[in-house]
């Protein structure tokens, strides 16, 4: 493999790990703070896809301007669910809130298929043409996406991380009861943290409908691949799911060139595998929530 | 002397078990209430009732004179009600100056609200460990580190759960000195299954069993109740 | 305690008997008469009645939700139409089906198994989709185009075989959540970790569970294989079976014998209507149906009844202990 060719994958890999870990972060930051293993995630992506598709293509509006409307859209419809739906299930069996996400993912795929068919559709507005660096070659969509996400992961890791809510919520994720002895409003704190998480998956869905192809099951997809990440980076770890995301992004765009789609993907499903029977808690993690 | 804290005939039930059968009780400002019996009483069970962890099954509590029985947990603590849990809860993977800082009522600005919880983590003797992650701590750091979450709230009344169990010699007087200091800040009331212990420091008691209340008055009705002397005799027999 | 213990064999006697008596009619229905169209809809009921039996075993009994229940039909349904086709008869080819989907699930059970049930959940989910590609990929799987059994069977022997399998499975979770180890393992999802003070042994326990539920799954796609006699991997492979395996069970009463029997009913009635005045909207109103169900039912809908009908039902005194923890 020459030099460029390798830049170039890896290059490629990062756009890909970059919109990864914007969703698997939202997956692991619902997981540590409203312990719920959020099924619909990826029907969330999907909407702020088709959202996007139809502000640009109806309203002539630039994709760019989608993307926090996306976010905005996203945030309000998870905090509408959160806040009706879910948070009628804390509390029950594990059972019991698996299932209320699952059928929330089956109701927003069944609606999605039915709105939009099995089309595969996509808008050429926005950002186009390509820029070169060296002999690396990346389109100005990619770039965009890149960036983004960047912007995007740094602010939610710097919330999370620096800010009096950020520390509720990893206060939260630790002990529901001492949380609430220290007087932070846990119902609260889980409808913000349930609305962060899907606005970002919506605007993830914003720059995936930028660089790809959207379809009703564009977002269930990629949710699948952020699942791996978030497990493989140690449930609920944000830190983790961030690195894993960006890793797992770079290995399949190697193996994707040396091998083809497929088996790239089974490879990261064996890695999945192997990584449960050998280091349950993640690659990197020690404890949930660390 | 005016009530900082009224329970009225708080009951509660778990499935089939009665934890608490009746208790009524009442705390004045700046007093340090002794809550004492066996294990099983019913103890940890009225404070998980007067903190807000669960309702009672019946009855009322009322913090200066509000009405808080419905009320949920996170709200009585900012009403003014700093508890430790029993078995320590510390957020493990967040740093010692973390856990004191998610306690403090946001508002004052950052830097303020750090500072502020150098001084409690101070006060308690855990400065040094400021930076290290409270999974890390020993039993005597981590029940000094739960006082210390709950001064952060600046409390008017402090539940204290057992702080006491599992300390040395030493730590349990040394605690049991700086728990005294707290009278003058909060109403206190502090449970230990161990009478002899720290009977001394408190200004009145109660004893219950089987989750009612067998007697209550100054530390000398207490030491002199036969009732008292009897669930004891069992209790140390253990 | 005596009385107790007679009046659970009575249940389980009596039970078993309408089981195996509606089975037998169910059955014998191609020598009857009835329109093809009613056999088809009888056959399709037993179909999803096994398949949701084989998930309640495992996922209903322990708490465990697994998703990856249509994708180890699947590999009964592959499994089956190879050994048919390399000349091994049936009654071989069925059995290593319900092997090869048993020694499938191994792979999920031993690597989450002692871990928390939502690594249990992911493993499953991802099963799903490994299986699909490495289907695709195989060389004697067929590839994309999938497979056909090169023998034509004649349509009664599924259909005798999949309402066997369909009440066979009926009958093993009603026989076995009332014995000794059933019992223990509705103790494990109530509490496991008092579950394991007791002497459980957990994991075992549930490898085993799932095995056994896998290979009832793997016999269940294998049964459908032989009736469906073409198998692409796309359809074979789909969520949609994994779904209904789940959704049948949970919407009927998870955990019970008879829950997942009303489950197939609705299930197969809501197709059907469904089929008719919005074909397109099939998934979404199964999972607005599961929603409510679980929201407001918790349940199910069969034990939901036995309430309102004040029978009495082991699950109905759940709530308490689920009270106390909350
Ligand atoms: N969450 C609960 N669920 C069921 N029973 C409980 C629960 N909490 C306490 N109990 C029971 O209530 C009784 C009183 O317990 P507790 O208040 O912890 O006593 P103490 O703190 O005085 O040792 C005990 O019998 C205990 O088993
Ligand atoms: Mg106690």
């Amino acid at each position: 493999m020459t030099f460029p060719l390798f830049l170039q994958l890896l290059t490629n890999g990062l756009v890909v790990g970059a919109l990864l870990a914007i969703v698997a972060l939202g997956v692991a930051l619902i997981f540590g703070v409203v312990r719920v293993v959020n099924f619909a995630h990826g029907e969330f992506v999907t909407l702020g896809a088709f959202a996007t598709y139809l502000v640009v293509t109806q309203l002539n509006i630039s994709p760019l301007l989608g993307i926090p409307l996306a976010f905005v859209l996203g945030a309000a419809v998870g905090a509408g669910i959160q806040a009706a739906i879910v948070s009628r299930a804390a509390g029950r069996p594990e059972l019991d809130v698996l299932m209320v996400t699952y059928a929330l993912s089956i109701i927003g795929l069944g609606i999605f298929s039915s709105a939009f068919s099995g089309d595969f559709r996509s808008y050429s507005e926005g950002p186009s043409g390509i820029f070169t660096l060296g002999s690396v070659v990346i389109g100005l969509r990619s770039l965009t996406v890149l960036l983004v996400c960047l912007i995007v992961g740094v602010g939610t890791i710097l919330v999370v991380q620096r800010t009096r809510i950020g520390l509720a919520l990893r206060a939260l994720a630790q002990s529901r009861d001492s949380a609430a002895a220290c007087g932070i409003n846990v119902p609260a704190a889980e409808l913000f943290a349930f609305a962060l998480a899907v606005g970002l998956a919506a605007a993830a869905g914003a720059l995936v409908s930028l660089i790809g192809t959207i379809h009703p099951r564009v977002g269930h997809d990629l949710v699948l691949d952020a699942f791996v990440v978030v497990v493989l980076g140690g449930m609920g770890s944000i830190g983790g799911a961030v690195l894993a995301a960006i890793a797992i992004g770079i290995v399949n765009a190697f193996t994707s060139f040396a091998l083809d789609d497929s088996w790239a993907r089974i490879l990261t499903y064996c890695l999945l595998y192997a990584t449960l029977l050998l280091r349950p808690h993640g690659l990197l993690g020690r404890h949930v929530g660390a | 002397m005016s009530g900082i804290l009224t329970v009225v005939d708080a009951h509660k039930r778990f499935g089939g078990i009665h934890a608490v059968r009746g208790v009524s009780l009442a705390l004045n400002s700046g007093e340090l209430l002794g809550l004492f019996g066996p294990n099983g009483a019913g103890k940890t069970t009225l404070f998980n009732m007067i903190a807000g962890l669960y309702p009672p099954t019946s009855g009322r509590i009322e913090l200066a004179s509000r009405d808080v029985t419905r009320e949920p947990a996170f709200r009585r603590a900012r009403a003014g009600i700093g508890r430790t849990f029993q078995v320590c809860r510390p957020f493990r993977g967040l740093t010692v100056a973390e856990n004191v800082l998610a306690a403090i009522p946001p508002g004052s600005g950052v830097g303020d609200d750090r500072a502020r919880a150098r001084e409690i983590l101070d006060a308690v003797g855990l400065l040094p460990k400021a930076e290290d992650a409270a999974g890390s701590l020993t039993l005597g750091m981590l029940k000094r580190l739960e006082v210390a979450r709950a001064l952060a709230l600046e409390p008017k009344l402090l539940l204290l759960d057992e702080p006491l169990a599992g300390l040395t010699a030493s730590e349990t007087s040394d605690l049991l000195g700086f728990i005294q200091g707290l009278k003058a800040r909060a109403s206190i009331i502090l449970v230990d299954h161990n009478v002899r212990q720290s009977l001394g420091v408190c200004d009145r008691a109660i004893v219950m069993d089987a989750g009612a209340v067998i007697a209550s008055g100054s530390p000398d009705t207490i030491r002199r109740d036969p009732g008292v002397r009897r669930a004891y005799l069992g209790e140390s027999a253990a | 305690m005596k009385v107790e213990r007679g009046r659970d064999l009575a249940k389980i006697t009596w039970g078993s008997l309408a089981i195996l008596a509606c089975t037998a009619a169910m059955a014998a229905l191609p020598w009857l008469g009835v329109t093809s169209y009613v056999r088809t809809l009888v056959y399709y009921g037993a179909y999803f009645l096994a398949l949701g039996q084989a998930w309640n075993l495992m996922s209903g009994l322990t708490g465990y939700v697994s998703f990856a229940h249509g994708a180890l039909a699947g590999i009964g349904a592959y499994a089956v139409v190879l050994a048919l086709n390399a000349d091994l008869p049936m009654v071989i080819s069925l059995l290593i089906a319900a092997i090869a989907a048993g020694l499938a699930s191994l792979i999920i059970g031993v690597t989450s198994l002692r871990l928390k049930g939502t690594s249990f959940t992911f493993a499953t989910l991802f099963l799903q989709e490994l299986v699909l590609l490495l289907v695709r990929k195989l060389p004697f799987a067929g590839g994309p185009g999938g497979i056909v059994l090169e023998e034509i069977f004649p349509l009664w022997l599924p259909h005798v075989l999949m309402i066997a399998v369909a009440g066979g499975a009926t009958l093993l979770v009603l026989v076995f959540r009332r014995s000794r180890t059933g019992l223990r393992v509705l103790a494990m999802r109530d509490d496991e970790a008092a579950a394991s003070a007791i002497g459980i042994d957990a994991t075992r326990v549930k490898i085993v569970l799932f095995c056994a539920s896998a290979a009832i799954a793997g016999l269940t796609g294998a049964v459908h294989g032989v009736f469906a006699s073409s198998l692409f991997p796309n359809e074979v492979f789909s969520i949609d079976l994994s779904i209904i395996a789940l959704a049948v069970p949970l919407i009927g009463g998870a955990g019970t014998a008879l829950g997942p029997v009303l489950g197939a009913v609705i299930y197969v009635g809501l197709r059907e209507i469904l089929q008719v005045l919005a074909p397109n909207l099939h998934l979404t109103i199964v999972g607005v149906v599961l929603l409510l169900v679980i929201l407001f039912m918790r349940d199910g809908i069969a034990p939901a009844l036995g309430r309102l009908f004040r029978l009495k039902d082991r699950r109905g005194q759940v709530p308490a202990i689920a009270e106390v923890r909350a």
